[in-house]
């Protein structure tokens, strides 16, 4: 069954790519957001929960991330036998897990503000993103993966970097073959690296429920793998809360 | 719509029938650049830049090492600009738009004779992440660049332009569409370019321009003449005035022009007149009507070229500043100066901080300074590598050191590996002044040096620390010997003893350079136009030997037959040699296209035939910028170019494969070229590898190391160039192909790491993993795709992050097999993350991808500098096992515990009848549980007393980590917590075999499913 639908996918590349040279930023965003599945089925989304695992030199670990709108989000660990979030917002609380004390603590206001600036992110901050207050552009044709794509630099609403105002720009790289991100590159704002760019690499695309979606990610060698993606799954509020102490 | 898609794809297929090329990025994929550094003598900064209003962000350019970033008020810096030529001239900020638009201009503008040149100006409008060139391509250096503070597609440039020949291309240069077109709005004539361009920061319709008469020569240099002078225009550049008044007359040379910040009526400047005495520094209070001379201290005259910068105080416009050897600082409005606080010699620019005058920024030609306390106390920038080497060499000690010469900085040699990384302390002087060539003796621990034009050759022992000067002397009956400002060395391949140097003439020694004859008559055009080196420098003398001219520069003995001598010369010669050094030929006529008198810059002797050797020759000391490469197989009678238009840049260097003979490493001004097939086609190498000049390039016979001299970011090393000898058009015909590796080995090192800073640099180790690495034709991007790794018999050891893109990806395996599963505590244990080591042996990395598998069998080796038996390995092998399913059974217990005390806390709120009898069931598995795990405090100095899991588990890291059999006291020490396991265990099972029966009977009456995970399934999930 998956076989087929990745074959229709090809399918529809194929005949698409025929027909339009994507050569402006919206074309390829709106060209892209069909190919994952359609802004409707997309804007249909209430929750995803994914089951991963994250692979650094073979060391594998269980990591669950549950996302919903309105900036809902938690990771979780399931480490030594323990559930461990790792990370977790209620759309306005950010907060994660102390691994000294195993205790929740709150991140600091500027992460926790900074994050609720995507907080619309999802499912797909591509989707809409005018509306979001997003801007894209498109810089012209780049060698990444050693494949050609197409780079798209993507200006979000600026955040804060130790107090001071900074702008949040990222580059993605859509694949011209198929027309899906492979690469994403982002500024390290923070840190010894600071000033550098930092890459993620996307790929392994597979359909879940009509939508399609990277079930393999990674970052500096750091593989994140999805098992499964459910879509809607009925989720307990509680997960995202700050628990109380 | 099927049938159309099938069609394309075989359409695809009929063209892959050709010859397959892939270029750069496309083929060299995960194949990267590691950089050694170092940067405790860093290199030449040619410019600082300071954000306008946020003065935590500091960018600087420099003459080889291309553009800096700091975000933290100058502690440190990250490279910002590497795929573009690295010679900078300036950056600037647009003071409008300061965190988005970035400037440089391209081309170091201080012309010493080792200057590098530039190919335009770009633009950045993400702080300096991307960017893109706007033009000016000829303008070979740029020296300012202004934008409009109140509009930013209006900017101004000063360009110096060519230093080694004429050109239109300089001047000053306007657009007003932010860069896409320009026009020259002041233009003198080809030999005089705009040296500095300023504006008045009260009044952007005002502007200042000097401009400088200049040229420099192989042989000669030359600054100053008629055209020089400096310009003022009041009506936003259209037109411009001389302001000479106060000026003497006659020739003007380089001219350094600035604006007090705070009191723009108040200007200084520099001049280099005909008259030493009325050099030096002027001043004018009313916006440059009228100019006084004040001060022609030798801090102030010294080397205009090399130092022209004046910075005047953002607060106080009597504080001025001027480059120089040390840098002068006056408090008097010019009137007097002091030395600037003790630094790296030769200062080429100075910054304020915006906001506290006391913090200041210096640029010298050893890296970027610091100070608190107004240049009194100056701190040095460690992470910025961007020291220049005119050389490198290796030895054949593992891990192999690297030894090298730089500019302003001495010679050196350091480790390719150092536990932690290669940091400053781990690099030895070997030299002062200018350093070029250095090279270990093949067999003895002796190390020979050289500084500029071989004013001392030095010998060192590194054993006894005798050292010795040993450059070649005139005898009686010889000229003055000529010596090239970067004298050529060699050692032979068949004879240790035997060294080599060039002046106008090869020198041989066989006794280690204690004496040395003539093997050569003079190999150069000798002609003497070019070497009368006292007058040169123009209105001010500058005789460093620097411009020495007719010298031989490179010595090449044939590996195969150390009677055949090659010997290239700066004004153009190849000479050859077949009888070591009685009679010789000069071969240079027989390249056709090659322009007379192109400086041979390297002869690389082949492995491969006697006659067989490669030249590369560049002409930028004539203004010349033609990549020229050629390869002759015939002692020089017939030569073939190997340059393609793929090659960008001039070319310094090449090196040869000596297994693969079509595979061909080419250093340019701007980076590394790859040739897998003989110069038909050449790739850009761009992966972590800046768009560096790289001098001169070393391939080690051991490792299979390209190790790189560049002049600008230090060493560069790829670290096995194995994958692109075997690229063939049948590999890149195949969707999946596995390289054939050398066997990996298991290294047994120190796991301390260094003593560095955050703040310092420190050289990347090479990968001590396992390395995979494959070919894919394409890109994965849809479907699965899994890799793993197995054993001999095809059970599963681990599974990899596979590499995806198209060309070459490398996997790496630190040859650990899957981490034990550890019991659930209150704290993390980090024995969790400790993973056996798998023995030496076979392996087979299995790829999956969609339906397909591709297989691939490569052998692991123990460290052979190890001394530790097979039979200790295998105790270690088999206690760690032990202790590892010790761990997991102790998991499964307390995964048992814990899922019953969930039972009991849901039986104990459902049944009241139950509550008191399922606590007491309860507590005493709890209590069992308190023995196997913390159950209480944190992981930091609030830990609880440590339990079973532990104890357990510290000795199994500690056991696992070790190469060898476990000691007596770890056997000890296992048998009383074997002791202590059995114990627990059989407390747990008689809780449970006394209890179990009631709560599965209270479950089931009560409903309540209660399911326990197979041990298997619970250590496999």
């Amino acid at each position: 069954m998956k076989t087929f639908k990745i074959s229709a996918l090809v399918l529809f590349l194929c005949t698409s790519s025929a027909s339009l040279f994507a050569q402006t930023a919206d074309e390829i965003i709106s060209k892209y957001i069909t190919t994952i599945g359609g802004a409707e089925k997309l804007k249909a989304l209430k929750s995803v929960k994914m089951e991963m695992v994250t692979n650094a030199q073979g060391m594998e670990i269980p990591v669950e991330i549950f996302q919903e709108k309105g900036g809902k989000m938690a990771v979780k660990l399931n480490f030594q036998g323990k559930e461990i979030t790792q990370m977790a917002s209620d759309g306005e609380t950010m907060w994660s897990t102390n691994f000294m004390t195993m205790k929740a603590e709150k991140m600091d206001a500027e992460t926790t503000a900074n994050a609720k600036l995507s907080s619309e992110d999802f499912p797909e901050p591509f989707l809409d993103y005018k509306s979001k207050g997003y801007s894209a552009e498109f810089m012209g044709k780049e060698t990444k993966e050693g494949t050609e794509c197409y780079k798209i630099k993507f200006t979000k609403k600026p955040i804060m970097v130790n107090g001071v105002k900074s702008d949040d720009v990222s580059y993605y790289f859509f694949e011209t073959e198929n027309n899906l991100p492979i690469a994403a590159e982002t500024e390290i704002k923070q840190g010894p690296a600071k000033g550098q760019k930092s890459t993620s690499t996307m790929s392994d695309y597979q359909e879940v429920d009509g939508i399609f979606f990277p079930f393999s990610m990674n970052q500096g060698g750091q593989e994140m793998k999805v098992k499964k993606i459910t879509l809607n799954p009925t989720l307990d509020s509680k997960i995202y809360a700050f628990p109380a102490q | 719509m099927w049938v159309a898609c099938i069609g394309i794809l075989s359409a695809t297929n009929a063209l892959a029938q050709d010859k397959i090329v892939l270029k750069g990025k496309e083929l060299f994929g995960d194949i990267q650049a590691r950089h050694l550094g170092p940067a405790l003598m860093s290199g030449r900064i040619t410019d600082l830049e300071v954000h306008p209003t946020n003065n935590k962000i500091i960018y600087t350019g420099t003459a080889g090492g291309g553009v800096w970033k700091s975000n933290d008020g100058g502690a440190s810096f990250n490279p910002i600009f590497d795929e573009h030529i690295q010679s900078i001239g300036c950056v600037t900020i647009d003071p409008s738009k300061p965190d988005q638009n970035i400037w440089v201009g391209t081309g170091e503008t201080w012309t010493r004779n080792s200057v590098s040149m530039g190919d335009g100006i770009y633009k950045s409008t993400d702080g300096g992440q991307n960017w893109k060139n706007m033009g000016l391509p000829k303008s070979d250096r740029i020296s300012s660049i202004v934008v409009d503070p109140k509009n930013s597609d209006i900017v101004w440039v000063g360009v110096l332009g060519a230093l080694w020949g004429d050109s239109d291309e300089r001047g000053i240069y306007k657009t007003t569409d932010g860069g896409n077109t320009w026009n020259k709005v002041l233009f003198v004539d080809n030999k005089t370019g705009c040296s500095d361009l300023i504006i008045d920061p009260k009044n952007s319709a005002i502007m200042y321009a000097s401009f400088w008469e200049f040229r420099r020569t192989g042989w000669s240099f030359s600054s100053g003449g008629t055209k020089s002078a400096l310009y003022k225009s009041v009506d936003g550049g259209k037109t411009w005035n001389k302001i000479h008044t106060g000026f003497p007359a006659g020739q003007l040379g380089r001219i350094a022009i600035a604006v007090a910040p705070s009191n723009s009526n108040i200007l200084y400047s520099v001049l280099e007149t005909e008259k030493p005495e009325l050099n030096g520094l002027y001043r004018s209070d009313d916006a440059g009507a009228n100019w006084k001379h004040l001060n022609n201290d030798f801090g102030l005259v010294v080397r205009p070229f090399y130092f022209s910068r004046i910075t005047v105080d953002p607060k106080n416009p009597e504080i001025v500043v001027k480059g120089g050897l040390s840098g002068s600082i006056s408090r008097d409005g010019g009137k007097t100066f002091k030395n600037l606080g003790n630094m790296h010699s030769d200062i080429h620019d100075i910054v304020f901080d915006i906001n506290d005058s006391n913090r200041m920024y210096c640029g010298t030609d050893g890296g970027v300074y610091r100070s608190w306390d107004g240049a009194n106390t100056m701190e040095m920038v460690s992470n910025i590598p961007v020291s220049q080497f005119y050389h490198v060499s290796i030895d054949d000690k593992e891990p192999f050191n690297v030894y090298g010469g730089l500019q302003d900085n001495g010679s050196w040699y350091g480790p390719s590996k150092s536990p932690g990384g290669i940091e400053s302390r781990d690099w030895t002087r070997i030299g002062q002044g200018d350093g070029f060539r250095v090279i270990k003796h093949p067999t003895k621990n002796i190390i020979y040096s050289e500084m500029q034009g071989a004013e001392n050759v030095w010998r060192y022992n590194t054993d006894t620390q005798e050292l010795i000067t040993i450059q070649p002397l005139a005898v009686k009956g010889d000229p003055k010997l000529r010596f090239n400002w970067n004298a050529p060395m060699e050692i032979s391949k068949k004879q240790a003893d035997r060294f080599y140097m060039g002046s106008q003439f090869v020198h041989k020694s066989e006794d280690m350079g204690r004496t040395w004859t003539k093997i050569s008559p003079d190999l150069t055009t000798n002609d003497a136009s070019k070497y009368n080196t006292e007058k040169s420098g123009g209105l001010s003398v500058d005789n460093s030997g620097a411009e020495k001219h007719c010298t031989i520069f490179t010595i090449a003995e044939s590996p195969l037959n150390e009677k055949v001598i090659w010997a290239g010369t700066d004004d153009g010669n190849v000479q050859v040699t077949k009888d070591g050094g009685k009679t010789w030929t000069n071969v240079v006529a027989n390249i056709a296209g090659l322009p007379k008198n192109t400086w041979c810059y390297h002869i690389e002797a082949s492995t491969f035939g006697e006659g067989t050797a490669y030249a590369v020759f560049e002409g930028h000391a004539k203004n010349d910028y033609t990549p020229y490469t050629y390869k002759t197989t015939d002692f020089g009678k017939t030569w073939k170019s190997i340059i393609t238009s793929d090659v960008d840049g001039f070319v310094r260097n090449i090196q040869e494969d000596f297994t693969n003979e079509n595979l061909l490493f080419l250093g340019t001004e701007k980076g590394l070229y790859i040739t897998i097939d003989g110069g038909a086609n050449w790739s850009h190498f761009t992966n972590k590898m800046p768009s560096v000049a790289v001098h001169y390039m070393e391939l080690s016979t051991k490792t299979n190391s390209l190790v790189m001299a560049t002049h600008g970011r230090g060493v560069i090393i790829l670290d096995d160039i194995t994958p692109l000898r075997q690229i063939s058009q049948d590999v890149l015909a195949k969707d999946v192909h596995f390289f054939d590796l050398k066997p990996a080995v298991i290294e047994e090192q120190s796991s301390f790491g260094t003593t560095a800073t955050e703040l310092e640099f420190v050289g990347n180790n090479p990968s001590s993993s396992a390395q995979i690495i494959y070919y894919l034709k394409k890109r994965h991007t849809l479907g699965k795709m899994d890799l793993e790794i197995q054993d001999e018999q095809g059970n599963k050891i681990v599974s990899l992050p596979a590499g995806k893109q198209k060309g070459i990806n490398v996997v790496a395996w630190d040859y650990n097999m899957k981490n034990p599963k550890i019991a659930s505590g209150k704290t993390v244990s980090f024995a969790g993350f400790t993973s056996p080591r798998v023995q030496e042996g076979n392996y087979k990395v299995v790829m999956t991808k969609g339906k397909d598998t591709y297989t691939h069998t490569f052998k692991v080796l123990n460290d052979p500098k190890s001394s530790i038996s097979a039979a200790d390995r295998g105790k270690q092998k088999e206690t760690t096992r032990e202790l590892f399913n010790k761990n997991e059974e102790l998991a499964y217990a307390v995964y048992e515990i814990d899922e019953t005390v969930k039972l009991l806390d849901q039986l104990i709120a459902k049944n009241k009848g139950f509550a008191k009898n399922g606590t007491k069931i309860k507590t005493d598995f709890e209590n069992v549980k308190a023995k196997m795990v913390v159950t209480t405090g944190d992981a930091y100095v609030a830990s609880a007393e440590p339990q079973l899991r532990e104890k357990l588990g510290e000795l199994y890291a500690s056991i696992a980590s070790n190469f060898t059999a476990p000691s007596p006291s770890q056997l000890e020490n296992k048998e009383s917590i074997m002791q202590r396991f059995d114990s627990e265990m059989k407390d747990f099972k008689t809780v449970k075999t006394k209890n179990e029966a009631t709560y599965l009977k209270q479950a089931k009456e009560q409903n309540i499913p209660f399911v326990l995970k197979t041990f298997a399934e619970f250590i496999s999930e």
